[in-house]
């Protein structure tokens, strides 16, 4: 860590346009990637830690997934929408910018003492899983089949169950655990989706959907994986 | 304040106009119309609320001519239709079916957003319909799986969710319902009567008994059928019944049944028969017993299950036939409700002042007499950040209003009255006749209230243009077009307080002038927070700052009042009376009224007057 620090640009210069963040910060020291995977151009791959995504996984453009303060795993056929940004250390979560962006600075001062309470061992979205435009997922684990709807933040340490769907525009508090098929709407209200649960017609519907978006999205959005397979 | 200083709220008179004539007979000798005149406009009187309105919110009767706020208009409903489908409804269908849709549309019980139909049709043997279908919410994800129903066609929705129960059940229909009630009932009488013989026939069909079963409809049907009953077998000799269907439900049947009871009408043979009737005493008859054991099940199950399965008020309140329902499982999808499209009337006149188009798709209106195509607009504005520098350099001549205004807001802090101090406000009135018109304003000298600011209309009488085409002014050149001050031929009559202004703000001279809009100086010394009041107005005088130590001589806890109040009375509201003059073209009625033989070309003189209230700003605390 302490040798990656000098080499991360200083907090001021950071700030600057994506383009230039994009072209001074270190690409990941591995990503993996399947080869089915499409990113699209302008998505964006940052931090140090290792990115992996499996296969069938859709980036769309000016997504963006960071590994600076933990790996990131993003599983089988996940979408990422425009604008949506995945992994820890996107600082305007959770509990709100300022502490964010504190905590962000602090561990790019002083790294050692930042760790210990920033205790997450990576973002890691289960099969399928989708991320709607500009929402913020900084959750340790999504699980299968959940979807995050537009402009909902998802805060450091949440734990997602299996096809959950977080509303749009709703935020779940860091460390917040979601049982499965839990819908999460209207700004905080919970309810668990008996219907999905009873039906498994109606899940298999969904994955079905799911791949048939997956297959369109591949003949509509030219893929720019060359960029970051190396 | 909701809106932004600087404001200018209307005044509708037609509560004061209700509210003055009693009084005015009371009090007595006082004619009315001299207290009207008499009696300037309070902003600050608790009646005020009541009666200014945005300009925006105000229609105008051209038969009264007079301004119309919402309270003084008549609503009437000119058609009914589902916001959901955007179909019309009939007004008869209303009357029968209730103001809910009763096509597809639904709303969620849960989260109250549209629900849609979703097929629930299994990919691998697909059926001929498109399989079973279900209604589900695309926001919450609540459907109709969860409470046991799924439908077999995608459309008419309504007549399938009547017919069937939670869990998937038949619902017998009304007249099935009522069938089987009879049958019941008389099968209890001839149990009742045969209980020695002991003949025992089982009931063929098994409806449901069981009260906490029972919805809502069939409780009331019950107890509606059973009270008919009663009277029927109470007054065999009601001289309507024999022929006519008698029930209570009709509002013509019970207007006869008062006339009979009436007092008046003394028919005693009525009175002599006392009526005896029974009360109903079962669930057939209507009458549903407390039931301690079902509490205790509803207990239990709130044990087991918690609070995730029971409903919120909202919920429970939005259930339309079961408002005693308590758990998740006895939700029903709610029926759009209809909406109106409305017209409005005068109250006076009963003339349209508004009424929409009757298709339902369009949003535009037929008629729609709205006041700011018939009363001046005024506004009100700071000068500019300071008099000294516009006294010093002329002011940039604004070719329109909306420039200047653009321009002065942003150094003028209207939240920031400085008190004592004299500030020129610029009052600007856009006139949206066709016709010049003659204004002439009116304030008092100081605003009422424990804060007397003092308020002088350099010039109180001036002319407005009339609102021609746009391109006149380009074409007549620009010499017509904006006036710089003092382009008024109005005369210097009211401007009594002038003195204290600069002096490039003439009295009696209008600011500038252009074709369909005219400003004029007002200049406004804000009164003391903190001074005695009659004091605090004459803000020049050095007095008003010492008398500062007077005032708030006082213990803390009147000091704390005065804090509360003085967040109300730091707003600096002007009342301003508008009084116009105009000359237009006859119409045809005001023709035939004025002179009968009047010719095309006849004028005729009308005038206009209200309140305003200009909200100036805050006053700062010092």
């Amino acid at each position: 860590m302490s040798t990656q620090t000098p080499s991360r640009p200083d907090p001021a210069r950071r700030t600057s346009t994506l383009q230039k963040r994009q072209s001074m910060l270190p690409k990941p020291s591995s990503i993996v990637l399947d080869p089915s995977v499409l990113i699209a151009q302008h998505a964006q791959l940052t931090g140090t830690h290792p990115i992996t995504i499996g296969p069938n996984a859709i980036l769309h453009p000016h997504c963006k997934v960071s590994s600076a303060f933990a790996p990131v795993v993003l599983g089988e056929g996940v979408l990422i929408y425009e604008r949506a940004r995945a992994g820890v250390g996107f600082g305007d979560t959770g509990g709100g910018s300022g502490s964010g962006d504190e905590s962000r600075r602090s561990s790019v001062a002083s790294s050692g003492g930042a760790r210990d309470s920033l205790r997450v061992d990576g973002t890691v979205l289960g099969k399928n899983v989708v991320v709607e435009s500009a929402a913020v997922v900084e959750a340790a684990e999504v699980g299968e089949g959940s979807v995050i709807e537009a402009q909902a933040v998802l805060g450091r340490g949440c734990v997602v169950g299996k096809f959950c769907t977080i509303g749009a525009s709703c935020v779940l508090p860091p460390n917040t655990s979601i049982p499965d098929y839990t819908v999460v709407y209207g700004g905080g209200e919970r309810r668990i989706d008996k219907t999905l649960q009873s039906r498994p017609e109606i899940l298999q519907a969904r994955v079905l959907m799911h791949t048939r978006q997956i297959d369109m999205f591949k003949k509509l959005v030219p893929n720019n994986v060359a960029k970051w397979s190396t | 304040m909701a809106q932004p200083f600087p404001y200018t709220y209307y005044s509708c008179d037609c509560c004061d106009s209700d509210a003055t004539a009693p009084r005015a007979e009371r009090t007595s000798q006082l004619p009315p119309a001299d207290d009207e005149d008499a009696r300037t406009f309070d902003p600050r009187s608790p009646r005020a609320n009541y009666s200014l309105y945005p300009l925006e919110h105000l229609l105008y009767c051209e038969d009264c001519q007079q301004i119309r706020c919402p309270r003084c208009v008549i609503e009437e409903t000119l058609n009914w239709y589902c916001p959901s489908c955007l179909f019309e409804v009939p007004s008869s269908v209303i009357k029968t079916d209730g103001n809910r849709c009763t096509r597809n549309c639904y709303n969620c019980p849960v989260c109250t957003s549209p629900m849609t139909v979703n097929s629930l049709e299994d990919p691998a043997k697909p059926s001929p319909s498109g399989g079973p279908f279900i209604l589900s919410c695309p926001y919450c994800h609540w459907s109709t799986v969860e409470i046991g129903i799924t439908l077999e066609k995608h459309t008419g929705i309504t007549s399938q969710l009547a017919r069937t129960a939670n869990g998937g059940k038949y619902i017998p229909s009304q007249k099935e319902r009522d069938k089987e009630r009879e049958r019941r009932l008389q099968l209890s009488h001839r149990k009742s009567r045969d209980v020695l013989s002991g003949s025992d026939d089982s009931p063929t069909v098994d409806i449901d008994t069981d009260p906490s079963s029972m919805s809502h409809e069939d409780i009331f049907s019950n107890l509606s059928a059973f009270y008919k009953s009663q009277i029927a077998a109470q007054t065999p000799s009601y001289p309507f019944s024999p022929g006519h269907d008698i029930n209570f439900s009709s509002p013509v049947a019970y207007s006869r049944l008062m006339t009979i009871y009436s007092p008046t009408t003394s028919k005693k043979r009525w009175q002599e028969k006392p009526a005896v009737m029974r009360e109903s005493s079962g669930p057939l008859e209507g009458l549903i017993e407390h039931d301690s054991a079902a509490d205790n099940l509803a207990i239990e199950r709130l044990k087991k299950e918690g609070w995730a399965s029971t409903l919120t008020p909202s919920q429970k309140l939005a259930q339309v036939s079961k408002p005693d329902t308590r758990f998740d499982d006895s939700l029903r999808p709610i029926p759009a409700l209809l909406c109106t499209k409305r017209g409005k009337r005068c109250r006076d006149c009963r003339h349209i002042l508004s009424k929409p188009e009757s298709k339902i798709t369009s949003t535009r209106y037929k008629i729609k007499l709205v006041a700011f195509n018939h009363i001046p607009r005024l506004s009100i504005r700071a000068l500019a950040s300071s008099p000294s520098s516009t006294s010093t350099t002329p002011a940039p001549t604004p070719t329109t209003p909306s420039t200047s205004t653009s321009t002065s807001t942003q150094a003028f802090n209207y939240n920031a009255l400085k008190p004592g101090i004299p500030i020129p406000f610029l009052l600007h009135l856009l006139n949206p006749l066709f016709d010049p018109i003659r204004v002439t304003l009116a304030t008092p000298k100081f605003t009422s209230g424990r804060v007397q600011s003092q308020v002088t209309i350099l010039c109180p009488q001036f002319e407005v243009g009339a609102n021609t085409d746009v391109w006149d002014d380009a074409l007549t050149g620009s010499a017509l077009g904006s006036v710089k001050k003092g382009g008024g031929p109005s005369g210097g009559a009211g401007g009594g307080g002038g003195s204290g202004g600069g002096g490039e703000l003439e009295a009696g001279k209008i600011w500038e002038k252009g074709r369909n809009w005219t400003t004029v100086v007002v200049e406004v010394v804000p009164g003391f927070l903190r001074g005695i009041p009659g004091f605090g107005g004459s803000g020049r005088s050095p007095a008003a700052t010492t008398s500062h130590g007077h005032g708030t001589g006082n213990d803390d806890d009147a000091e704390e009042l005065e804090d509360a109040e003085d967040e109300h009375d730091a707003v600096l509201e002007i009342p301003v009376f508008v009084r116009i003059e105009y000359e237009t073209d006859a119409q045809a009625e005001d023709r035939s009224l004025v002179d009968p033989r009047g010719g095309k070309g006849e004028k005729v003189k009308r005038e206009e007057a209200f309140w305003t209230v200009v909200g100036v700003g805050r006053i700062q605390d010092v």
